[in-house]
């Protein structure tokens, strides 16, 4: 740690840096920055960087409004779309009261707490996200000026206009040179739909990853003269942006998640973990997915798993076990499809933590594999499978988490009322709109 | 016993038995068996030269088997000449039964006993816990260094010796012919209490020349081990060097590149190589038993940290993360071995940190943390067996000495030493300690570390427990040479020593705060100015420059009074040093002090009970409240002394001590004077028991209800006859009836109280004259029991009586029958449930209860109109009443989940099904809670959810109104401020540093009460 002040400190010299954004994280998981100049950063570092609180979803009313930013110099990096020259670099911070104690509005000190549980455990957490965004040309979406997808490809697809490719490119170098490594990339179903892979990584670093990821796609977008957009559903006909993310559980170096005598190869915690995660996903959901667009791409078809289960190969579970390749035990993992584009990775990853370390401790028994395309059974065949269905919207979502207990533990007091009440709010504006869906459907005859 | 039964072969050897017992043989037959047979080996013993050995059968079976080992009886009678080294031998086989299975393995090392004493060396007294380590190492050290790197084929005058070869036996062999040495001399000396700090100096000594050894050995293993300098800097006690025989060795590894040729990552790697080489080298596996542990975990960050880091890194470490141990653990830093001019630097770099640590932020609470772990970390069935952790125990001397010399250290460079015995000499030369504690408290720690190496020699193995066998206690006395060499006076000895380590910390810590005019013998020390301010800071207070002036008032001049305060202050100042506020339980002690020095018994009760000054001092520094009420009723002090005096009064002993208060007054202000001022000192008890925790909650809710009830009747009474003599008859009698938190019983020292006055003209008087004496009296009764004076009262509040404000003050029976029966809203029949009978004509009271009973327990329970109306009233005046930038959630009376929430459950519960479910008829909340549970009609987790909302919302009202001594609105609310919230917290039971969980618990018991309210009152 002490090296690492020092080598930002050393770092923000030798690499001409004028600028330093001091980034952490609202409640509702949009990115806030602070600019200081790099004469202030050594106070950052010993006492760190006071500011007003109360204009910040989900800060208002913690200890008065001040709070502290306080810059993790492990997160030094430079913004690589600010040149070279009087560049600009980010640190994400933690946010403290001014007596110094985590804020408890702070989504990083909520994922921090629940890591700390799974360490207490002996566990680490690590997740490998598959992030889905769309590319557009223009358009604010409104009837009178339609969203423009960047191209009109398909999975996979090599589209052979240069633009997509390009900005791939230049997104991946930015995120390399930003020290995030990306696996994988392509082509996803929906035109100028893309998808990124990032590389696994403990939770924390992969939740800071998430939100740096989010701005560098942003402005690798803009510099191609395009704009991404990471909204769960932007278009009804097209397939909506999930963000499946892998999930396992180290004791120490061992892959807790693999027993290679067990079906599937997956031990007894993963097992635990699968069921906790199951069981809790409804009261989780609006943390999962959060925002009213979330329950358009949940429920507006296009394989989106809607219906609470696991399966092994199966596309329309909540919860996929890959396939186990043999002879790499640290691959074994699960994966959670629910999770949307739009969320909060902190909170996310915490909730989901949270919920299958209460799987492991209570011993909760994993329901029977979901052999059949969920899609395609009646609500009855469900019903009698004993499967449940996610929230319709984010107003059952809001009720059902409204009653948990895991939930208002895992995301602590503070933030899990702010977001009860939050969403509320939100929910009673969405409701009192009149859609394009209306007005072309019933206008006409009404 | 077994010497009895067994006939010797020889007539000298079975009379000589009788004196084998006595010299302490266990077994006389074999030792006679064990004579005989070293006798035929040419080795002839004297049976007294056995007497002062720990063990004599352990002793005399270890030599026979030497004696039998191949070159053993050879080595022996080489041996034999030396009656010195025989004398030794006998130390050490009798103390050390793993140095006499060594010998039998290496009869060669037999030799080493007749070498030259190195303990009585020359320059023993010199450098034995020299204050800080000087730039060139002492003869002795050099010994050392010499025979280990010899003993390994490395050269001890080359700037970097390497070893002849990577094996670490050599190495280890020539440890245990060291060790040997020392234990020899220790276990043969009459006094090793006196011989202690040099046997514990030279066992550092041998460390460092261990180390230095194996890094030789590790040399030899590592390729291109000179591109590195690595320092192995001493740690812990082996870097005070006050080391005892089996302890692991604490170090810190510095390295640096070798030549600017070398990169940093190179040299780094290459030290790690020797650094983890080295410690293979002292515990890894080979063919001679393991030498030590080396332990690497003081290094910055820990076991997660680099094993080892420049010196800049370090430094920068330091500068930025370290907390306050690890400053603690720098203090015994010493260059041990390796490259010493890099160690040095270290060391000297270092210093600043340690003698600086004192002023950091967190200090306080860190040493407070640390002597509670010190304390904590025992497993209670161990506490009294530990020689090293715990109350009294080595590591809380240590501890103690370490924190005074950083609070002090800063300013005075004489009290730096590293060692525990030097510092504590330099503290009291320094003046910091008192002579005679310092002296006490040394003696202690000489006696429990002589006791220590003597247990961990007899097997080598690292043990601080005292054993509990009778036989092992005694081999320890008489190892420890403890006169009369019994297991059981050992154990008493050590328990008194544990006691008094205890109760010489308030003669280091505080009693030197005292001012020089306060002294009471030539031993104790006074601290100048300067030391005394920083010593406060360091103990918690906030404000030294008032706490010394408070101390200096309160200690100087010749009056009795100071001479007693000079005796109790100073672990007074401890206790307030325990509270959420020290600066202000000092002054209140000063105010009070004032107030009654000269009071016969206030004094001697606090010198005398030791009780009642630690209470005293406690809820000082807790509570403002009891702080303002023991000034003001100064005698109440005197209950401290005495647990019957904090519980609360009984109700009819209060009634009776009023009368009789009431009956000597002459007129009726005087009387309510008197009246307020008995009720302000019960609240004083109630509020002291509670600071102290000695009253649960549930009392002393009962117990503020109760005396207010008292206070009322007695006023009633006084107003009564007053204005019958006025009006020249009594036109109406009358009755007072408790509502509200009154009437449930349940009021907090905060809590107004709510009533009805209720009157019945007297037969033939004229009704409208009867209602307008009735209306005077109650007037009166609530300007006495209300008004304004020279006692505080409590409001009485009338707002529920029918019409509210705008109705009569008092009504007749009959009138309220005709109101209720016309009028009753809801809110009126709800407000009627927690009515019950306080003062005045009993019958009366009750013909009101009769017209309450049927308006409030209507057998039909609610009508579906009535409630919606309920529900509705209730949905109205959620958050309406909130004051303004208060969070809810920290409202306990008004906020989601809070009082009113539970309250109105209770009650809907009461309006719908008491009438049919008598069970229900009562006053209280939690009893309606429960009953409702009872009765099967509420789902008893969900009362029990409500219950305990409702409870803790009243201990946070309670403990806001101790910590503040403010009364107001304000008490309904978890602070915010981090100081009060820990105030606050503290009083609540929460441990220190845990406060913020208070914020958290109640938020979280709020929500949960919100849910089954919720559900509850709404469907």
């Amino acid at each position: 740690m002490d090296r690492q002040q020092e080598y930002v400190l050393r770092a923000m010299e030798e690499r001409d840096i004028s600028f330093i954004r001091l980034w952490f994280t609202d409640v509702l998981g949009i990115l806030k920055s602070v600019a200081i100049a790099p004469a202030e950063l050594e106070g950052a570092f010993a006492e760190g960087i006071g500011f007003d609180g109360s204009a910040i979803e989900g800060f208002t009313r913690v200890y008065e409004a001040d709070m502290v930013a306080m810059p993790d110099p492990t997160t030094f990096q430079l913004l690589p779309w600010h040149g070279d020259r009087h560049g600009t670099a980010r640190m994400f911070c933690d946010i403290l009261t001014p007596a110094g104690d985590p804020s408890p509005a702070d989504p990083r000190y909520v994922l921090k707490r629940a890591l700390k549980r799974a360490s207490d455990m002996g566990f680490s957490f690590y997740t490998h996200p598959e992030i889905e965004f769309y590319l557009f040309k223009s358009g604010t979406g409104r009837s009178t000026n339609p969203l423009v997808p960047l191209d009109s490809g398909g999975y996979f697809d090599h589209t052979a206009r240069g633009t997509t490719n390009d900005f791939r490119r230049v997104a991946i170098e930015m995120l390399e040179a930003m020290g995030i490594s990306v696996e994988f990339s392509h082509h996803e179903a929906g035109p100028g739909q893309n998808e990124i892979d990032l590389r696994y990584a403990d939770a924390l670093t992969m939740a800071d990853n998430i939100m740096t990821f989010r701005s560098v796609v942003k402005e690798a977008a803009l510099s191609e003269g395009v704009f991404a957009s990471f909204m769960p559903k932007p278009m009804a006909r097209f397939p909506g942006s999930g963000m499946h993310t892998h999930f396992s559980l180290f004791e120490g170096d061992r892959n807790a998640f693999f027993d290679a005598d067990a079906e599937y190869e997956l031990s007894k915690t993963a097992r635990g973990f699968m069921a906790g995660v199951l069981h809790y996903s409804r009261d989780i959901c609006l943390v999962t997915n959060q925002f009213v667009n979330s329950y358009k791409r949940l429920w507006g078809g296009a394989e989106a798993p809607n219906y609470v289960c696991w399966g092994h190969n199966n596309r329309s579970a909540l919860l996929r076990v890959p396939m186990y390749k043999p002879g790499k035990p640290q691959t074994a993992r699960v994966e959670f499809r629910g999770m949307d584009s739009a969320v909060n990775p902190y909170l996310a990853f915490a909730a989901i933590l949270s919920a299958g370390l209460k799987g492991i401790e209570e011993d909760l028994p994993l329901p029977a594999e979901a052999e059949d395309d969920v899609w395609a059974l009646t609500d009855a065949e469900r019903r009698a499978l004993g499967i449940q269905p996610l929230p319709r919207s984010l107003d059952e979502a809001v009720l059902i988490m409204s009653e948990s207990e895991l939930a208002a533990e895992t995301l602590g007091e503070h933030v899990f009322e702010f977001v009860l009440r939050n969403k509320r709010q939100e929910w009673n504006e969405y409701r009192a709109q009149v859609t394009a869906y209306e007005l072309e459907r019933f206008l006409p005859i009404l | 016993m077994a010497a009895a039964n067994s006939p010797g072969p020889r007539g000298r050897v079975r009379s000589a038995t009788g004196d084998l017992v006595r010299i302490g043989f266990a077994d006389a037959a074999r030792a006679v068996r064990c004579l005989e047979e070293l006798a035929e080996a040419g080795l002839e013993l004297d049976p007294p030269d056995l007497a002062a050995v720990a063990d004599p059968d352990l002793a005399l079976l270890a030599l026979t088997r030497i004696a039998g080992a191949q070159d053993g009886g050879a080595a022996l009678k080489t041996l034999w000449a030396d009656r010195r080294a025989v004398l030794r031998l006998l130390a050490v086989l009798g103390g050390s039964a793993a140095l006499g299975d060594h010998l039998v393995r290496h009869p060669e090392h037999l030799r080493a006993l007749a070498e030259a004493d190195i303990l009585a060396d020359a320059d023993a007294d010199a450098d034995a816990g020299a204050p800080e380590p000087g730039p060139e190492p002492t003869r002795r050290q050099l010994a050392f260094r010499s025979a280990l790197l010899e003993a390994v084929g490395a050269d001890p005058a080359a700037a970097v010796p390497v070893a002849a070869s990577p094996e670490p036996e050599p190495l280890r062999l020539a440890y245990r012919r060291a060790l040997l040495r020392i234990a020899a001399e220790d276990l043969a000396s009459a006094a090793p209490e006196q011989l202690f700090p040099r046997v514990a100096s030279d066992l550092a000594d041998l460390a460092t020349a261990v180390l230095e050894g194996a890094l030789a050995v590790a040399r030899a293993g590592v390729d291109g081990h000179e591109q590195a300098r690595l320092a192995v800097i001493a740690m812990g006690k082996t870097g005070g060097r006050e080391l005892n025989y089996v302890s692991d060795v604490d170090v810190v590894y510095v390295a640096e590149p070798a030549s600017p040729a070398v990169a940093e990552a190179d040299a780094l790697a290459v030290a790690t190589q020797l650094a983890s080489g080295l410690q293979r080298v002292t515990f890894g596996p080979a063919n001679e038993p393991v030498i030590w542990q080396v332990d690497p975990n003081l290094r910055p960050e820990g076991k997660n940290g680099p094993l080892v880091r420049t010196l800049d890194s370090h430094l920068a470490y330091y500068r930025k993360w370290a907390k306050t141990w690890e400053f603690q653990a720098l203090l015994k830093a010493r260059p041990a071995a390796g490259d010493m001019a890099l160690g040095r630097a270290y060391h000297d770099a270092t210093r600043n940190f340690v003698w600086n640590a004192v002023e950091s932020d967190n200090f306080v609470e860190d040493a407070q943390a640390m002597r509670r772990r010190v304390e904590e970390n025992v497993p209670a069935a161990e506490a009294e067996r530990q020689i090293k952790l715990g109350r009294g125990g080595l590591r809380d001397v240590e501890f103690t000495v370490q924190l005074l010399q950083l609070v002090h250290g800063r300013a005075d460079p004489s009290i730096r030493a590293a060692t525990t015995l030097t510092a504590l000499e330099a503290l009291r030369d320094g003046g910091y300690v008192g002579r005679q504690a310092a002296g006490r408290l040394a003696d202690c720690y000489r006696l429990a570390r002589t006791l220590e190496h003597r247990l961990q020699l007899h097997r080598l193995k690292r043990t601080h427990l005292m054993p509990t066998a009778a036989a092992d206690l005694t081999r320890l006395a008489r190892a420890a040479r403890i006169v009369p060499a019994e297991g059981a006076e050992l154990g008493k000895t050590w328990l008194a020593t544990r006691r008094e380590v205890r109760s010489l910390h308030e003669e280091l810590y505080y009693r030197p705060l005292l001012p020089a005019t306060a002294k009471l013998s030539a031993g104790e020390a006074t601290l100048l100015p300067g030391a005394a301010r920083s010593r406060l800071a360091a103990l918690g207070y906030r404000h030294p420059d008032g706490a010394m002036r408070h101390i200096a008032a309160l200690t100087s001049g010749v009056t009795r009074q100071s001479a007693i305060q000079r005796q109790l202050l100073p672990v007074m100042l401890g206790w307030f040093a325990d509270g959420a506020d020290p600066d202000a339980g000092l002054l209140s002690f000063r105010q009070l002090s004032e107030a009654l020095g000269s009071t016969h018994w206030y004094l001697r009760l606090l010198r005398d009970s030791a009780g009642a000054a630690e209470r005293l001092s406690h809820a000082l520094a807790a509570s403002k409240y009891v702080a303002q009420n023991l000034a003001r009723s100064p005698e109440s002090v005197r209950w401290l002394d005495s647990d019957r005096d904090l519980a609360p009064r009984e109700p009819d002993q209060l009634r009776g001590e009023l009368a009789a208060v009431v009956e000597r007054r002459e007129s009726v202000e005087a009387a309510g004077t008197a009246v307020r001022g008995l009720r302000r000192r019960e609240l004083t008890r109630l509020a002291t028991g509670m600071a102290l925790g000695l009253l649960d909650d549930g009392a002393a809710r009962f117990a503020v209800s109760s005396s207010a009830a008292v206070a009322v009747g007695a006023v009633l009474e006084l107003a009564v006859k007053a204005q019958i003599s006025e009006d020249g008859e009594q036109l109406a009698n009358l009755a007072v009836i408790a509502m509200g938190s009154f009437g449930g019983r349940e009021m907090a020292i905060s809590s107004d109280a709510d009533v009805l006055f209720v009157h019945r003209p007297r037969l033939g008087a004229d009704e409208t004259a009867a209602q307008s004496q009735a209306e005077a009296i109650a007037r009166q009764v609530r300007g006495l029991v209300g008004g304004i004076g020279p006692e505080p009262g409590v409001e009485l509040d009338v707002d529920l009586r029918p019409e509210g404000r705008s109705g009569p003050l008092t009504r007749s029976v009959d009138a309220y029958r005709e109101y209720y029966a016309r009028w009753a809203l809801t809110w009126e029949r709800q407000a009627l449930l927690r009515a019950r009978p306080l003062a005045g004509d009993r019958e009366l009271a009750q013909a009101f209860m009769a017209v309450a009973d049927p308006v409030r327990y209507r057998p039909g329970g609610l009508s579906q109109g009535e409630l919606k109306d309920l529900r509705l009233l209730k949905a109205r005046i959620e958050g309406e009443r909130l004051p303004r930038g208060v969070e809810p959630s920290r409202h306990v009376k008004l906020g989601p989940g809070g009082l009113l929430d539970v309250q109105w459950v209770a009650q809907l519960y009461q309006l719908r099904h008491a009438g049919a479910t008598p069970a229900l008829r009562v006053t209280g909340t939690v009893e309606a809670l429960q009953a409702a549970a009872a009765a099967e009609l509420m789902d008893p987790a969900d009362a029990a959810i409500l219950v305990e909302s409702w409870m803790q919302a009243m201990s946070i009202r309670n403990a806001n109104v101790l910590w503040t001594g403010r009364l107001g609105p304000s008490s309904d609310v978890v602070p915010s401020d981090p100081r009060h919230l820990r105030g606050v917290a503290g009083l609540m039971g929460y441990a220190r540093g845990d406060s913020a969980n208070l914020t958290e618990d109640r938020a979280r018991v709020a929500r949960r009460a919100r849910q089954v309210f919720n559900r509850l009152f709404y469907t």
